[in-house]
């Protein structure tokens, strides 16, 4: 019985959230030109700073347990803030490129494609990377490493200069499209 | 005529009169060939449909004849039903190369789970009021049940999080179909519990939210569809600039 009250929970929770996607894209809150304005810079060095495994082994080696287990939390909190905002800033970007993508002219659509590319891999490796993150806050003394997370936030933020310098040179009507 | 029976009926034809409505639009826009699946489960509902009309019209059928046709269009039905959800996913993810790489995978470990999931509840709740046949019958489609609604919920948040433009035609086939599978899952739930207790209105239940579901699919593919448009003119200036800032610190690096 209290499987079955379980799952028809479940499956009207499921329901209320389909109706409110439903809403939601019939009544878009957001437009593009709004959403960039949102775009926050990251500081990748601070995130490396923080993420790096031969800075931890410092830590762990010049400070009591205790003191480096409360200090790495800290570290792994702000590296968690960092990652939300990129990421954020990522979502942004594919509806950017999304646009981008549908331009005519082939350089720009070229470089949207790449940039909702990137933007999606980051979205994915965010995921990954705050799982990580979140597990290592529990258990400080683990050690983590999402590299793989910078290295492709630069590879974003790359092709975002390219997109902008092509929508530039190609001029605002072919931008606007 | 009481109204009961006015409801019951109605319930009972309007939806597939719809479904041929959705049919016609497939045709007519050419949408059939982006999905073949979709029609094919159109074309099965309304076959299915015709069939059991004959069957409860003709007094020749019997109950267990009945019983046996309704479980393997049900069957039918279920399977056409995954292949459209493949086919939703196909379109959803298709042109993004990143989720092609990294959502299929886990697509596939969501099933895998899904599925061990519904087996597990099925060895935990076997019994309910119905005979052995039915048992399983309703057994399988609360497993089909789940594993649906669990595939296009998780198809609905992975777009979400990752901020993909579902096609309007895609999403409303998706968002009919969830629906559908939702309402089917706590009917399936209650139905498995409960047996022919309150079966009645549990069937009313399903056929009003068909209803609704052939609705949604009518008026998504009715609708021209909307590429969502962003009034993006250029990267502004001072974000360009920021941008570049960040790039040339990272080159000094």
């Amino acid at each position: 019985m209290i499987i079955t009250f379980a799952l028809v929970f479940l499956a009207l929770l499921a329901l209320l959230v389909l109706i409110r996607l439903a809403k939601g894209r019939a009544f878009p809150a957001r437009s593009g030109q709004a959403s960039l304005a949102q775009v926050h810079p990251v500081d990748i060095q601070a995130f490396r700073n923080l993420t790096d495994p031969a800075e931890e082994e410092f830590l762990r080696q010049n400070l009591p347990p205790a003191e480096f287990k409360k200090v790495q939390r800290e570290r792994l909190r702000a590296a968690v803030d960092y990652i939300s905002c990129a990421a954020a800033n990522a979502a942004i970007l594919v509806r950017v490129g999304e646009s981008a993508r549908r331009s005519p002219v082939p350089e720009v659509a070229e470089a949207g494609e790449k940039l909702v590319d990137s933007a999606i891999r980051l979205r994915i490796y965010a995921f990954q990377a705050l799982a990580k993150l979140y597990v290592a806050i529990l258990f400080p003394a683990a050690q983590i490493s999402p590299a793989g997370l910078a290295e492709n936030y630069e590879r974003m933020t790359r092709v975002v200069f390219l997109l902008g310098r092509l929508r530039h040179s190609t001029g605002p009507a072919s931008s606007a499209s | 005529m009481s109204l009961h029976v006015l409801v019951s009926d109605y319930l009972l034809v309007a939806p597939h009169l719809l479904l041929v409505g959705v049919l016609i639009l497939l045709v007519q826009k050419g949408l059939r060939r982006l999905f073949p699946l979709f029609f094919a489960y159109t074309l099965w509902e309304l076959g299915q449909f015709t069939v059991a009309l004959v069957m409860l019209l003709s007094p020749a059928v019997t109950g267990k004849q009945y019983g046996i046709a309704y479980s393997i269009g049900l069957a039918i039905s279920t399977i056409l039903r995954f292949g459209v959800i493949h086919e939703i996913f196909a379109h959803a993810f298709g042109r993004y190369h990143a989720v092609s790489s990294y959502g299929k995978p886990a697509f596939r470990w969501i099933t895998v789970g899904l599925l061990a999931l519904t087996l597990s509840l099925a060895l935990y709740t076997g019994g309910n009021h119905f005979d052995g046949v039915m048992v399983l019958v309703h057994l399988l489609d609360r497993a089909a049940a789940i594993t649906q609604c669990g595939l296009l919920l998780a198809l609905f948040a992975f777009a979400s999080y990752l901020g993909l433009s579902l096609r309007s035609h895609v999403f409303g086939i998706a968002l009919g179909l969830g629906v559908f599978a939702t309402v089917e899952l706590a009917t399936a739930a209650l139905r498995s519990q409960l047996g022919y207790v309150g079966n009645t209105t549990l069937n009313y239940i399903t056929m009003a939210t068909y209803h609704v579901c052939v609705v949604i699919w009518l008026v998504y593919l009715w609708a021209p569809e909307r590429s969502t448009q962003y009034a993006v003119k250029g990267i502004p200036e001072h974000d360009l600039e920021a941008w570049n800032k960040e790039l040339q610190r990272l080159i000094q690096q």
